[in-house]
């Protein structure tokens, strides 16, 4: 991927991510994450505990946010051959994903910092929602772009 | 609590083998929202050692099919560092398994915790055989909405004190012991 901050425009769209929520997927992020919290991976005692006000399972809130920054990260990779990166992902939860869901995440270039040639960088800003077209989430990546 | 043995099938590295995968496991220990106090900081339990495996781990359960992420050897041949690239949460990982049981920040493992927000900041990708320790400090307590949150600055250095990463890491929480027992026994 060569991506450069001249090609790169404010309101340009990024493809969107789509990623399923069903309990392996949920299943294998608590494994890779280290996060155990049952809410995410024990039904009988989400279903005791209703932490969300709902009975079901539910997505890890960093699963969310990784979804959201792999909008930027698969549109122009996490580093890529030209020399851009991630800066940082700054992300909000509004809605837990319920286990079973399918939560699609789209992007758009809101801004571009000009503070010079190596120093550049965009402003991206994403939002993710579930298959009743819910907003759950949203996010604010900076990514260095190379001129 | 019992925990699904599903779940062994996902295991993939040295660190989830050897990981205990009860949350519950010495929720009594763990540090509550009115115990924490601003400006108070600490290290975390153990450090954490890089390797290909956490990072490939990590990017298969984010869904990504990009090969610098997911096939070691095309990442050797064609990646900036030759190595894996990983995710940029792939610290949610380092955080979960440097704070371990007891101490600081041992919150995040909160039972019944709520996740609102969250920002990450990276300065260097993570290389393999790097000795990540945290650094963890207790930034903003404040209740909203009748909602006690609790935010803490997890700084990420390697073993040359090289700073890698840093993350605002934001939960609403049980507000004490006894409200954290509700959900533990739950």
């Amino acid at each position: 991927m060569s991506v450069t901050f001249s090609a790169v425009a404010a309101g340009d769209e990024l493809p969107p991510v789509e990623q399923s929520y069903a309990q392996p997927a949920i299943d294998r992020y608590a494994l890779a994450s280290l996060d155990m919290n049952p809410v995410h991976t024990n039904e009988a005692w989400a279903a005791r505990a209703k932490v969300f006000g709902i009975p079901e399972t539910v997505g890890h809130g960093m699963m969310t946010m990784s979804t959201l920054a792999s909008v930027v990260t698969r549109a122009w990779g996490v580093a890529n051959t030209s020399g851009g990166s991630i800066r940082f992902v700054a992300a909000k939860f509004t809605k837990p994903v319920k286990v079973g869901e399918t939560v699609t995440a789209i992007g758009r270039v809101k801004r571009k910092h000009h503070f010079g040639p190596g120093k550049n960088w965009v402003q991206v800003d994403v939002e993710a929602r579930d298959s009743t077209g819910d907003l759950i989430g949203f996010a604010e990546v900076g990514y260095n772009l190379p001129d | 609590m019992s925990v699904p043995a599903r779940l062994d099938r996902y295991i993939e590295t040295e660190k989830q083998r050897h990981f205990s995968r009860d949350f519950m496991t010495g929720w009594q220990e763990y540090e509550t929202w009115d115990e924490a106090t601003v400006g108070q900081s600490g290290a975390g339990q153990r450090p954490f050692i890089i390797t290909e495996e956490d990072i490939l781990s990590y990017n298969r359960a984010c869904g990504e099919t990009d090969p610098l992420m997911i096939d070691p050897e095309h990442a050797h041949k064609y990646s900036p560092t030759g190595e894996l690239l990983q995710h940029p949460v792939f610290v949610t990982t380092i955080a979960f398994y440097c704070l371990g049981e007891r101490g600081i920040g041992t919150w995040i493992r909160t039972p019944g915790a709520r996740n609102p927000q969250q920002r990450i900041e990276i300065l260097q990708p993570f290389r393999y055989g790097e000795v990540i320790t945290t650094t963890v400090t207790t930034v903003d307590k404040f209740t909203q909405r009748r909602k006690p949150y609790l935010q803490m600055l997890l700084d990420f250095r390697n073993e040359r004190h090289v700073f890698k990463a840093r993350w605002w890491c934001s939960l609403i929480l049980p507000k004490t012991r006894a409200d954290v027992a509700r959900f533990a026994n739950a």
